[in-house]
């Protein structure tokens, strides 16, 4: 089942590489008593997640602290390593964006938002999206409709609903 | 790991990044009538495998083509968008090693390769081994043990040759 405005995300753990190596982040602390951006995306070094999805937040991120945003999360089925890396290149962890790796695609699910591709390569991966969350229930979501471009979900287009 | 010197590779659909984006390329096209190498790792932007294993194929090319190696193929369980960023960031591509992704596992768990570790948020992922096959058939196999990065490694390997 696909995740629903007012329903509160399920319980979720997630993988984040930092300095002291790989740390896991339980989703229902970061999102306890904080409003949080959270966008999901197909994947690190693929051609609309690189070139529009994550830069449109970065673009937003300031007009979203504006708006008492605590957080914005960027969640993607990808290892640690990899994501990491592409938040570096990307700008993205410069720019002070969250990157969550979702590796075993068990939060992505429970939220209904998986989905593969086998000729691309992309085996249990993520759709598409971006919500608005207030204390751990969704409060905007914005998935994307069609496959290959980035509007609905995009930093702007979320930030528009605010 | 299953394989061993004599078996025949079996064939897998691989990922590859091509002109026009992602698309599959059937492995035993790619080995039919070749001397090829084949070595398989973690992950792309791992650290030993960025730091370590891919560099030392890189540093290898020319004498593996000297004793008649027409290709080099890397094999990751990534998906082609991960590879292809990795092939140019390291200067694999331009060195001439070919990503091969198998981003299904399904060629890595047929070789019984895979290795998962839930904390690096790793599933399904490749063991260390470097191959040189015939025909796609296995002539040399040098396979390191989970967590290591040895006998697999280029220079290592060459000296099996």
């Amino acid at each position: 089942m696909t995740i629903k405005v007012g329903q509160k995300l399920p319980e979720s753990m997630l993988l984040q590489k930092t300095s002291d190596g790989p740390r896991k982040v339980v989703l229902s602390e970061k999102l306890k008593g904080r409003k949080v951006v959270l966008f999901g995306l197909p994947g690190a070094f693929t051609p609309t997640c690189d070139s529009a999805h994550l830069p449109s937040f970065m673009r937003t991120k300031d007009a979203f602290v504006d708006a008492g945003v605590d957080d914005i999360i960027c969640v993607s089925v990808n290892d640690i390593h990899v994501m990491e890396l592409w938040g570096r290149l990307s700008g993205a962890q410069e720019a002070g964006i969250t990157m969550l790796a979702d590796a075993d695609c068990s939060f992505t699910k429970s939220i209904g938002m998986d989905y593969s591709n086998p000729d691309a390569g992309m085996f249990d991966r993520s759709k598409r999206y971006a919500m608005l969350v207030e204390d751990g229930t969704v409060v905007l979501f914005q998935p994307e409709e069609k496959a290959g471009v980035c509007e609905i979900s995009a930093g702007e287009a979320l930030l528009a609903n605010l | 790991m299953k394989l061993k010197v004599g078996d025949k590779l079996p064939d897998a659909q691989m990922s590859v990044m091509g002109s026009e984006g992602p698309a599959l390329v059937s492995l035993s096209e790619k080995l039919a009538g070749r001397k090829v190498v084949v070595f398989g790792l973690p992950g792309a932007f791992t650290g030993p495998c960025s730091t370590t294993h891919i560099p030392s194929f890189m540093r290898v090319m020319d004498q593996l083509k000297s004793k008649g190696v027409e290709a080099v193929y890397c094999v990751a369980v990534n998906d082609p968008f991960v590879l292809k960023a990795w092939g140019e960031s390291t200067g694999a591509t331009d060195a001439g090693i070919e990503m091969l992704g198998d981003a299904s596992a399904a060629f890595t768990k047929e070789l019984e390769a895979e290795f998962t570790a839930p904390p690096l948020g790793l599933y399904d992922r490749s063991n260390r081994y470097a191959a040189l096959v015939e025909d796609g058939v296995v002539k040399v196999l040098n396979v390191d043990e989970p967590g290591v990065c040895d006998i697999s490694t280029g220079e290592r390997f060459l000296e099996a040759l």
